[in-house]
């Protein structure tokens, strides 16, 4: 029990220490780029107003959000906020980050998720496939295929991707989450609507992971195969599909959830990107706004929401992994 | 009725270099209710034999030959059919190892899993037989709920003897059970297969190194060597009188049947199934001709229903004595027999000791067989000629005798060089430069320097234990088939002659040749001697396998010299 007790303390303790970390860089990263919140210079999107504010203006501001006292000072401060589960008042949007958050998070976490659902089954699948048919035509035309693909970055396809489908084809949107203005007729048809938006983003996220999964499934599969255990399946006399499946596939999809674990935290950074892309109004575009803008409170809120969700799901992924696998289990 | 039929199976494992021959042209049956057990080093084909019957060969095996299961011609079955006979009709006990049993599944479902298959059972019933195999291996039912790697190696094997025994199969193959395996437990396990043979009848085929183990359960047994089989009859038979070379060399390696001895193993490697030809084991037989690195001899069937794969019939006889007999004239006008009819054979590399306490006549004798002195009567064969017809000693690989006294048998005026040169120079074998090179190697066996400075030193220079050895390098530099070692420690003391026993037998178990090791120090011969004669007044009173004489003599004298050790 004692030495549980402290496994449990050092895990806590760990946890506390990368977020320590984690909170230093959010906080002093942002402060490193050139600039502030108040002297930008420049509009990134067409259209975009820019004010110039007079060297007093800036100044009245910067002693309102409290960005003229020392870096060490404000530091103490944000901390002393986040402990009150403050994460302070985005300068852009002129509200407070959590609500900032809370409204755009929702899409990331469907097109993460939903890609990290589609990824896994169809990596998995098609890797299964593979491994069956090694060394056949099938298997060699689908792994070239599959690693030349994976070259391809994410924002290019869901370029790719947006040009053929919205602009050519026109079978899905070219911007947005929902249809603007539109009125629902039951819950069928605006989760209809939401799936509609989200399938390019998803879809590009989906490829750009695909390739991953695949490859882990297939090689792990082929190298389950060759073990004993397959061996002492098939003499068992169990039928091919159970000795793939239940002996072969089980052992292999151990790595596969650790992957799918990392991917998530992986996809949380291209998602800004694919994002951008699909002007897709999820947490991703909202980053880049707010680095532009250096709306500090807001990068360092969203840094560190990104941040949080990584630990857990690395977390989540570790007690998965010793339900699956009883030899890591305590 | 013949259960299972092999025959004349191959199976090589083709790989982008080249292609191994694990087994190469194998052909046996096994009956219903017969135990037939596979012996042979790793390597030599054993386990590709069981999967080849289970149809579980990689794909890049080229098998042909044939395996009959009942009327049931397995390399013509699909897998499905294949997957009929599996485990229900031919289940296998694999060899234990970290991940014969799936990691991530209690062993219970691994156990209920092919009875719910193959028998139509319900889970709950399939859990209530399992709990029973459990029994039956004497494994608490508890542990079914158990992942592999939480069970030991014992319990695991118990678990692969459960599993393989769920569907109640007709032919048991059981591989390599006792690799991993204590002392007791392998006992236990033992005890546990003849039991469930007795009561259940299950035809076996026992694959195993463990020529002990196999042979306390099997009735039959056939020996492997590279992929062929090289000899096979009962049990008991080639346990006690060996034929093959190789299947003696398997069991004079055996610690549970040379309990005295050290251990020493077949000196080299088994040929990797490349392109060979000729006999396989002949790179390590002692005994080959030229014909056996040219053909490959066949299983040939000999009397007592055995059968041999060896192109001089199985181990060949080297010496063989008839009606020794010879007497000293007493100055008194007396005669005493000291050699008395004595009928004596040396197998092929075979090390024979003959013990006796002093005067019994052992010296003797060995002087007979070395022709040094000529017998009153009787005959001497080496290699089917007589000894006294044709000088054994003059020429190479024949006989050579050490003597006892190295002070003795060397001159002090002799330098080493000459001292070991001295046998080719007389019989004028090679030319002056071989001769050198000859001695300096047959220095280097005895281990002892073969540098100038050592080469002219003189023998009254050196120490009692390098006299010896450079006596013992005098003999091996004839290459001897024979060698004849009279009482060659007692003149040195005990470390010394230690290192020289020890020299001595690793010389003959590298060399091959045989030997007569001539002692009145029973416990020191055990060491060494693989059968044992017993002297005592001039007649042999009691031959046979060293550790059989030791444990259990069976003649007075030997009690009597066994019972001669005084306690500490």
């Amino acid at each position: 029990m004692i030495i549980m007790a402290k496994d449990r303390n050092s895990l806590v303790f760990r946890l506390v220490i990368t977020l320590f970390v984690i909170l230093v860089i959010n906080f002093f990263l942002p402060r490193m780029m050139p600039g502030d919140p108040f002297s930008t210079t420049s509009a990134d999107e067409v259209g975009e107003e820019i004010i110039v504010m007079t060297e007093e203006q800036r100044l009245y501001y910067m002693e309102y959000y409290g960005l003229d006292k020392p870096v060490h000072e404000q530091f103490l401060i944000y901390l002393k906020n986040l402990m009150k589960c403050d994460l302070g008042k985005s300068i852009h949007y002129k509200m407070p980050v959590s609500n900032v958050i809370i409204l755009h998070i929702p899409w990331t976490i469907l097109i993460v998720l939903g890609s990290t659902l589609i990824s896994t089954i169809t990596g998995v699948i098609l890797g299964t496939y593979s491994a069956q048919n090694r060394k056949r035509g099938s298997d060699r035309i689908m792994m070239t295929g599959m690693i030349a693909f994976a070259e391809v970055p994410s924002f290019l396809l869901g370029l790719i991707l947006l040009l053929i489908f919205s602009v050519h084809l026109r079978l899905f949107p070219l911007a947005g989450a929902i249809t603007p203005f539109a009125h629902y007729n039951g819950l069928a048809e605006q989760i209809l609507d939401i799936l509609y938006h989200a399938f390019l983003p998803v879809m590009t996220l989906s490829l750009a992971q695909l390739t991953g999964v695949y490859l882990l499934t297939r090689n792990t599969l082929i190298t389950v195969t060759t073990k004993d255990y397959v061996r002492t399946a098939r003499a068992k006399g169990l039928g091919e599909k159970t000795v793939w499946i239940r002996h072969a596939l089980r052992n292999a999809l151990l790595p596969v959830v650790t992957r799918v674990g990392f991917m998530i935290g992986i996809m949380m950074g291209g998602v800004v990107l694919v994002e951008s892309v699909f002007s897709y109004p999820g947490i991703g575009v909202t980053l880049r706004s707010a680095v532009i803008s250096r709306d500090y409170p807001l990068i360092q809120g969203i840094l560190l929401v990104i941040a949080v969700s990584i630990l857990v799901c690395n977390l989540l992924v570790d007690k998965i992994y010793s339900k699956l696998d009883p030899r890591v289990a305590v | 009725m013949g259960l299972l039929k092999i025959k004349d199976l191959k199976c090589h494992y083709q790989t982008d270099i080249c292609s191994v021959k694990a087994v190469d042209g194998i052909s046996f049956d096994i009956n219903e209710g017969e135990i037939l057990g596979i012996v042979g080093e790793s390597g030599s084909g054993k386990t590709t034999i069981a999967l080849a019957i289970m149809k579980l060969l990689p794909e890049n095996t080229t098998i042909s030959g044939e395996v009959f299961y009942r009327e049931h011609m397995i390399s013509s079955l699909t897998e499905t059919g294949m997957d009929k006979l599996r485990w229900k009709d031919i289940a296998i006990v694999f060899q234990n190892g970290l991940e014969v049993l799936n990691p991530v599944m209690k062993v219970g479902v691994q156990i209920t899993e092919p009875m719910m298959k193959h028998l139509d059972i319900s889970p709950d019933k399939a859990c209530a037989k399992c709990a029973d195999l459990f029994q039956t291996v004497n494994l608490d039912p508890k542990w079914m709920d158990s992942y592999p790697h939480q069970l030991s190696g014992g319990m695991r094997q118990r678990v692969l003897l459960a599993m393989a025994l769920s569907c109640d199969p007709k032919l048991l193959i059981i591989d390599e059970v006792t690799s991993a395996l204590d002392a007791f437990t392998r006992k236990e396990i033992r005890d546990l297969l003849v039991e469930l043979q007795k009561k259940k009848g299950y035809t076996m085929l026992m694959i195993s190194h463990d020529i002990t183990f196999v042979s306390s359960v099997a009735s039959k047994v056939a020996v492997m060597y590279s992929g062929k089989v090289v000899e096979t009859g009962p049990v008991k038979d080639i346990l006690l009188s060996p034929r093959h070379p190789y299947t003696r060399g398997l069991i004079h390696s055996t610690p549970d049947i040379f309990i005295y001895k050290d251990l020493w193993g077949i000196p080299g490697d088994v040929p990797t199934g490349v392109d060979f030809k000729g006999c396989p084991f002949s790179p390590r037989c002692t005994q080959k001709v030229k014909k056996c690195n040219e053909i490959s001899p066949d299983l040939i069937p000999i009397p007592g229903g055995r059968e041999i794969a060896c192109h001089r019939g199985g181990i060949a006889n080297l010496l063989k004595a008839k009606n020794l007999s010879y007497s000293y004239h007493l100055p008194d006008g007396q005669y005493l027999k000291a050699v008395d009819n004595v009928d004596l054979e040396v197998k092929e590399g075979e090390v024979l000791a003959i013990i006796g306490q002093t005067g019994s006549g052992k010296s003797t004798l060995a002087h007979i067989l070395a022709n040094v002195i000529r017998s009153d009567s009787g005959e001497v064969l080496f290699m089917d000629g007589n000894i006294n017809k044709q000088n054994y000693g003059k020429n190479l690989n024949g006989i050579q005798i050490v003597f006892q006294d190295p002070f003795s048998s060397t001159s002090s005026r002799f330098t080493v060089l000459n001292a070991i040169k001295e046998p080719l120079d007389i019989n004028k074998i090679g030319s002056k430069e071989d001769r050198l090179q000859m001695v300096k190697s047959a220095l280097e066996l005895v281990h002892l320097p073969a540098g100038d400075t050592f080469l002219s030193k003189f023998c009254g220079e050196l120490s009692g234990g390098q006299r010896q050895r450079v006596a013992i390098a005098r003999a091996m530099v004839m290459q001897p088939k024979l060698l004849i070692a009279d009482e060659i420690t007692s003149a040195l003391d005990v470390s010394t002659s230690a290192n020289v026993l020890r020299l001595l037998k690793s010389l003959q178990n590298r060399r091959g040749f045989a030997m007569i090791y001539i002692s009145h120090n029973l416990y020191l011969t055990l060491k060494i001697a693989d059968r044992i004669a017993v002297m005592d007044k001039g007649k042999i009173v009691e031959t046979g396998n060293s550790h059989d004489v030791m444990s259990s003599p069976s003649n007075e004298y030997t009690k009597r010299l066994v019972n001669a050790k005084i306690p500490v």
